[in-house]
């Protein structure tokens, strides 16, 4: 039996620091050493009681979240859970953290109080991973070449549909790889990140800002072209669907699979029915196995699957289960996706299998 | 996981309760600050930290109303120009009140009070504040009314020259069922044509009021309308032709792909760019660095460590009775020195404990007066008048239960204040005053009271308009009214009826009059006072005991019964027999050096001739400006006293304030200083006494036991 994890509680409120950790003591693995009301008594509790994990407010007076979360990758490299809320101001700070190095974070949605258990057991499950997370998970990324950002490509029928589902670490994982594809990039993108509702809208804009090729947040009716990508929002669900004029993706509010809305598999699968051999399925870091399935369902209809490798994963969960079962045809580390999905889809180019990609795009 | 167990979750409610309540004060604070200094970013950025986290707060508690206003609130405060806004303090202040008035009504179980007007407030401000952000072109794109397929096939159908028409149909708002409303219109409209296009969206679940269709028709738009106008269902039906349709640049891209493509696309504008904190200013490592090791406790559990310290002060009288009785038994023991010396000790400990105990009750006065400048603010405005409040001795410690129970009387003291005692800029002006008026509260110790003052710069109070104004509503006779000190008179303001402005106003009277400040004052054995200056102010001065559990108390008997008066009341204590008291006016007097000291007998009078030569006692009782003498017939020492509750139902005098049990096991009865100057008062001014049978003789054995009995 391993030790248990020791776990320090930042949050400005009295509530908060009595609240979280009756909930993380629900876990046997878990062992709240400290609680502290803001970032400069985070930090001094940090250097006294030495936690492996750190769960942190990002509105406090005194030394606010962000600044700490800075000390804290600077002096310990420590894995920190946000605790996060829904505000216009929460996502922004939330996405900021997670840039900065932040393992993961937990939404404090509305109604916390009836979901107090669901809400307990993603903190309970996040810590567990960030505490047993053994490389120091922040990611050394090659600096980013912006590509030429100069001039969007104009959209046109994608040569292939890429379906990607991540989950935690994806954040930061997403940002570097599309910051690396070209503006042409001839694939078609849906994503399907687990973060909830209030962040995928601010999550999208981030990185259409900052990469070439077009990122937005997913509606219903909005067409799966080349050079874009979609990302499906939170607490729905998104497939595709194959229509006369174009092929579009198509938002639902069907019950959660594997614990989740947005569920990668329902994403997978739709994919994998709709587009078959033209389909391509990549499942990236993340904790559980959602998407496993799918991407075998991907693979049993002819497309083509990968997943990223453990070292390159914050959280070697999903990618793992479907490695697991046989599902994933390559395993690519996240500094060579971009061009391993940049060649799949590259018009004429050829997959691994050999097969000649077809055209994905509509009739 | 489970959810916590219920009594987790009330603990938790609880410290909600307490937290909530604290924060609702900063939030006062904060928006009085921000309403001396606007557009302040630090104490924005700090008020919105307080709305946070009593947002996440009530959250968690399950309190929705709450967490949802406070979300919308702290919305309106990320931005940067709508918390910059000049109606900011007002709607946080509202805020407050709001916060305030639903966590009474969660905590009470009570129907949830009315928060319309609020979030009009804040809507209005976020609504307004949009505007200047569109101009500068930065807001969040609108969201297209077609989705991007939908703008494809709209496109498509325009270059292929259909004939096409946008429906508006508004929903009848009492339509039960608009979702199949809805549908049943989709499928009247796929008869005449096709339905190219439908807002809300297929699978839309939500409220909607109307509905929108593109629609490719060869039909007439009359007979599309009339097609529409379906009884209980749609309430108003517009029709239009359509010749082009907004479209995104992918639509654009795509319809191009296939053909020409209108060229008329409008580019999205770019996302906002909304990141706050990314300029966070550097940390300000000082504040709060004291707070972290302040314990939050259940005053219960402090009220039960502090009852065990009252039984132990208990067993050391017994102990020292026991002692007594030892030494007297075996005047030569040995170990009498070492059984003296133990409890001495004891005692010093016992001593330090009883302190320690019951400054963990004490809190600082600060935290009442915290919530005046509010007060003050809003009196203020509501009166026109322009008044400025100055606190002093904030860090004064008072017992909690006391502090929670003056804030009523005292805020009653403060609005009444700017009432009536302080005039209007125009009449100050005329005076010659400045302008603006003062409120001071200030506070401090005196010996083992704390004194709290309620000062004004105002008009004074006009002691004979009192007196008359008392005459006019029967509260005093014209015999008692001549008979009265200028303090007593003073005092009648505090007498249940009295009022001294023409009309009752909302504002400081309420209809209720300042007795409520004396009864609660009776209750906590407290005193108030009042002096007052003619043109230059009036100050109410409130004496309230540190602590309300135990007092040092002189030990006397009447008609052999013991009683209790608290030692702070008895200015001293002199000897006499009952031939040195002299009537004057069917009043017993006692000559006392220069003085005629006016006598209470609490007992009855000895009976003539029989023993008159016997000593008596006379306690002189100062309350105020009231000096009298308590006709006593023996002393039996000082004591602490730990004083237990008596139930009303088991003693009806208003005389006995309260009970406690001697070392040897013997009750004693703690009288009532409040209700004693009130008799003396009375009987003073000439309502008949019987001045022979005493005060407290009516009280019998049997109430006095049943009232200290209960000792558990």
């Amino acid at each position: 039996m391993r030790k248990r994890s020791k776990v320090l509680v930042v949050d400005d409120s009295a509530l908060m620091r009595k609240l979280i950790p009756k909930i993380l003591e629900q876990d046997e693995s878990i062992e709240v050493v400290g609680t502290a009301m803001d970032g400069y008594f985070g930090l001094k509790k940090i250097e006294e009681l030495q936690p492996h994990v750190v769960t942190l407010d990002l509105e406090m007076p005194g030394l606010n979240g962000i600044d700490t979360l800075k000390e804290i990758m600077r002096r310990w490299q420590l894995p920190v859970i946000v605790v996060s809320s829904h505000s216009t101001n929460g996502a922004a700070v939330t996405l900021k953290a997670l840039s900065l190095g932040a393992f993961d974070f937990v939404a404090k949605p509305h109604d916390v109080a009836g979901r107090m258990s669901e809400i307990g057991d993603e903190l309970i499950a996040k810590i567990r991973a960030a505490a047993q997370s053994k490389t120091p998970h922040v990611q050394f990324l090659p600096d980013i070449a912006p590509n030429q950002l100069a001039g969007k490509q104009d959209p046109s029928a994608p040569t292939r549909i890429v379906a990607i589902g991540v989950s935690t670490g994806g954040p930061n994982a997403l940002q570097y790889l599309f910051s690396q594809l070209p503006a042409e990039f001839a694939g078609s993108i849906l994503v399907v990140q687990h973060m909830p509702d209030g962040f995928t809208d601010l999550f999208a804009r981030r990185l259409d800002e900052t990469c070439s090729i077009r990122v937005k947040e997913a509606q219903s009716g909005d067409l799966l072209t080349a050079g874009r990508v979609l990302i499906c929002p939170g607490n729905r669900h998104m497939k595709v669907k194959r229509l006369p004029l174009g092929n579009i993706a198509v938002l639902n509010d069907e019950a959660p699979v594997n614990g989740h809305r947005p569920s990668v598999d329902v994403l997978f699968r739709s994919v994998a029915e709709e587009f078959g051999s033209q389909s391509i399925g990549l499942l990236m870091t993340g904790m559980g196995e959602d998407g496993a399935s799918g991407l075998g369902a991907i693979r049993a209809a002819g497309g083509f699957t990968m997943a990223q490798t453990q070292e390159s994963c914050v959280v070697f969960g999903m990618p793992k289960a479907a490695i697991e079962r046989g599902y994933a045809m390559r395993v690519v580390s996240l500094q060579d996706l971009p061009n391993a999905l940049a060649a799949q889809c590259t018009p004429g180019g050829r997959d691994s299998e050999g097969r000649k990609s077809a055209g994905a795009g509509g009739n | 996981m489970t959810n916590p167990p219920d009594d987790r979750m009330s603990e938790l409610r609880n410290l909600f309760f307490e937290s909530a309540a604290e924060l609702v004060q900063r939030l006062n604070d904060q928006a009085l600050q921000l309403e001396k200094s606007p557009g302040d970013g630090e104490v924005i950025r700090a008020m919105r930290r307080t709305v946070h986290t009593l947002k996440g707060d009530s959250a968690a508690c399950s309190f929705r109303e709450l967490s949802e206003l406070a979300h919308e609130f702290e919305d309106v405060l990320s931005l940067e120009h709508t918390a910059a806004a000049e109606s900011v303090p007002e709607i946080a202040l509202r805020a407050a009140d709001v916060f305030a008035a639903l966590l009474a009504a969660y905590r009470e179980h009570k129907k949830l009070p009315a928060t319309a007007v609020l979030r009009e407030e804040i809507a209005h401000l976020a609504h307004t504040a949009s505007a200047p952000v569109q101009k500068r072109g930065k807001s969040k794109v609108v969201a297209a009314r077609w989705s991007e397929y939908e703008q494809l096939a709209i496109t498509r159908a325009v270059e292929d020259g259909r004939k096409l028409y946008h429906l508006v149909v508004q929903l009848d708002p009492h339509c039960a069922m608009p979702i199949a409303a809805r549908q049943m219109l989709r499928t009247t409209l796929a008869s005449l044509g096709e339905v190219l296009a439908a807002f809300p969206p297929d699978g839309h679940t939500g409220p909607m009021a109307r509905v929108e269709f593109a629609v490719a028709s060869g039909a007439p738009p009359a007979q599309i309308r009339s097609r529409c106008e379906i009884p209980t269902i749609s309430a108003q039906v517009k029709v239009q032709r359509m010749r082009a349709v907004k479209i995104s640049p992918e639509v654009a891209a795509a319809a191009q792909a296939a053909g020409p493509a209108p060229s008329d696309a409008n580019e999205p504008a770019g996302p906002a760019e909304s990141d706050a904190s990314s300029s966070a200013a550097a940390a300000n490592l000082s504040i709060g660095t004291a707070a972290d090791n302040i314990l939050r406790v259940d005053a219960e559990r402090i009220d039960n460590v502090l009852n065990l310290v009252g039984e132990l002060i208990l067993a050391k009288s017994m102990l020292q009775q026991t002692l007594l009785e030892f030494s007297a038994r075996f005047p030569k023991d040995a170990l009498r020195g070492k059984f003296s010396d133990a409890m001495a000790f004891q005692a010093r400990v016992l001593g330090d404990l009883q302190r320690s105990v019951m400054k963990i009750r004490m809190v600082p006065v600060d935290h009442l007066f915290r919530r005046f400048p509010r007060v003050v603010r809003d009196v203020g405005r509501q009166c026109g008048k322009d008044v400025r409040l100055v606190l002093k001795g904030e860090s004064t410690d008072l017992d909690k239960g006391i502090l929670d129970a003056i804030a009523e009387p005292l805020t009653h003291l403060v609005r009444n204040a700017i009432g009536h005692g302080i005039e209007t800029t125009e009449e100050r002006q005329r005076l010659k005053k400045n302008p603006q008026g003062t409120i001071q509260l200030n506070a401090y110790h005196q010996g083992n009271q704390v004194v709290i003052e309620v000062s004004d710069d105002g008009h004074g109070i006009d002691v004979d308009r009192v007196r008359d104004r008392a005459l006019g509503q029967g509260i005093v006779t014209s015999d008692e009214a001549a008979r009265m000190t200028e303090a007593e008179t003073l005092n009648l303001i505090f007498r249940p009826g009295f009022s001294t402005a023409a009309e009752i106003t909302e504002l400081s009277g309420r209809g209720v009059g300042l007795d409520v400040v004396r009864s609660v004052l009776d209750r906590l054995k407290g005193s108030v006072q009042t002096e007052t200056e003619p043109g230059r102010g009036t100050t109410f001065r409130l004496r309230l005991p540190l602590t309300l559990a135990i007092i040092k108390a002189l030990l006397f008997q009447v008609e052999r019964r013991l009683y209790a008066i608290p030692l702070n009341a008895v200015a001293e204590i002199t000897r006499t027999s009952e031939e040195q008291i002299h009537q004057v006016e069917h009043f017993d007097v006692l000559q006392l050096r220069n003085e005629v000291l006016p006598l209470l007998r609490l007992g009855a009078r000895s009976a003539p001739g029989s023993g008159s030569r016997d000593k008596i006692f006379v306690l002189v009782i100062k309350n105020g400006e009231r000096k009298f003498g308590l006709v006593v017939q023996g002393l039996a020492g000082e004591e602490e006293l730990v004083i237990k509750a008596i139930d009303d139902r088991q003693i009806e005098t208003d005389l006995i304030s309260g009970a406690s049990i001697l070392g040897d096991g013997r009750v004693v009865l703690i009288l009532n200083l409040a209700a004693l100057v009130d008799r003396f008062t009375s009987q003073r001014a000439g309502v008949s006494m019987n001045s022979t049978a005493g005060l407290l003789s009516g009280i019998s054995a049997a109430h006095a036991r049943g009232a200290a009995g209960d000792r558990a």
